[in-house]
C-alpha cells in the first residue's frame, strides 16, 4: 500500500512538473507574435501538456486496475 | 474589463497553482475532494489552457506581420507598398479593400468548407519548412489561384457588375478562366521587378 502510494506521488510529481513546464512555455509563447513562438508552443508546450495529462490519466487507470475493489459497483 | 489574453494568463496561473499544490503535497489526493482537485488540475484545466492557447496562436497567425516575420517573405510584404494600382495585392492593401492587418490571410485563405483548417495546416507546414527544411525556390502556390477567393468579396458588388464581368461570370465561377490570367488582372506580387517600381510610404 505504501509502495503504491509512493508510486502514485512520484507519477503525480513527474506529470505535474511536465504540465507546469508546458504551461510556462505556453505563457511565454503567448507574449510574442512570431512563428518561432508558435512552433515552440505547438511542439514543446503541446508535447509536455499532452504527455503530462496522459501520464496522469495512465496513473489513474493503473491504480484502478491494481485495486479493483475501489471500482464503482 | 480584462481582455481574453489576460483571462488566459490568469487561467494558466490558476492551473499552475493547483498543480503545484498537488505536487508539493500529494497526500491531498487521499481524500475525495483532493482526487477531484487533482483531476481538474492535471486534466481539465491543462486541456482547456492548451485549447485556448492554440486558438489564440491560430488567430494571431492570420496577421500580416506574422506572415512577413519570416525573412523569405520580405519581397512579398514589400510588394504591398508598390505605388501602382495595376498591382492587385498593393491596390487591395493600400486602399483597405482587405483588412490591412490580415492582408495575406484574406486573399490566400480557402473560402471553402474546412478551407480555414486546410490553410492553417499549410501554414504550419510553411513554418516548419522555414526553420527545419528547405523552402521551395522560387516560392509558388500549391495550386493555381482559385477565383472563389476573389469572388468571395467581389461577387454581387456593384463595382464588379460591369458588362465584361457579367458576360464571363460562368467561366469565372467554374475556374475555366482565371481572374489573374494574362490580359486581365495579371500583375500580382511581381517580386522580380521590384527594382523598377516606385513605392508608397503611408503617412504616419
Amino acid at each position: 500500500m505504501k509502495f503504491k502510494a509512493m508510486g502514485m506521488s512520484k507519477v503525480l510529481r513527474v506529470s505535474g512538473i511536465m504540465l507546469i513546464l508546458g504551461l510556462a512555455i505556453e505563457a511565454v509563447s503567448l507574449m510574442f507574435n512570431h512563428p518561432l513562438s508558435f512552433m515552440g508552443f505547438i511542439i514543446v508546450g503541446g508535447t509536455l501538456l499532452g504527455v503530462g495529462v496522459l501520464l496522469f490519466l495512465f496513473s489513474l487507470v493503473s491504480i484502478a486496475q491494481s485495486n479493483p475493489t475501489s471500482a464503482p459497483k | 474589463m480584462p481582455g481574453p489574453n489576460a483571462l488566459l494568463f490568469a487561467l494558466i496561473g490558476v492551473t499552475i497553482i493547483v498543480i503545484a499544490m498537488v505536487v508539493i503535497r500529494p497526500s491531498v489526493t487521499m481524500t475525495r475532494e483532493g482526487k477531484m482537485l487533482a483531476f481538474v488540475g492535471f486534466c481539465v484545466l491543462p486541456i482547456l489552457c492548451g485549447t485556448l492557447g492554440a486558438s489564440e496562436h491560430f488567430e494571431r497567425s492570420k496577421q500580416t506581420s506574422f506572415c512577413l516575420s519570416c525573412h523569405i517573405m520580405e519581397p512579398w510584404g514589400k510588394s504591398l507598398f508598390v505605388d501602382d494600382p495595376a498591382y492587385i495585392p498593393a491596390a487591395h492593401f493600400q486602399n483597405h479593400r482587405i483588412p490591412a492587418d490580415e492582408a495575406c490571410y484574406t486573399c490566400h485563405t480557402n473560402y471553402a468548407m474546412y478551407g480555414s483548417l486546410k490553410v492553417k495546416l499549410n501554414g504550419l507546414h510553411h513554418v516548419y519548412v522555414n526553420y527545419f527544411g528547405k523552402p521551395m525556390n522560387p516560392i509558388h502556390l500549391y495550386e493555381p489561384f482559385n477565383n472563389r477567393e476573389c469572388l468571395h468579396c467581389h461577387e454581387g458588388a456593384r463595382s464588379f457588375q460591369s458588362p465584361t464581368h457579367v458576360a464571363m461570370m460562368d467561366v469565372l465561377t467554374s475556374n475555366q478562366l482565371s481572374c489573374v490570367s494574362s490580359g486581365c488582372h495579371d500583375t500580382i506580387h511581381n517580386t522580380a521587378g521590384q527594382d523598377k517600381v516606385k513605392f508608397w510610404s503611408p503617412t504616419p
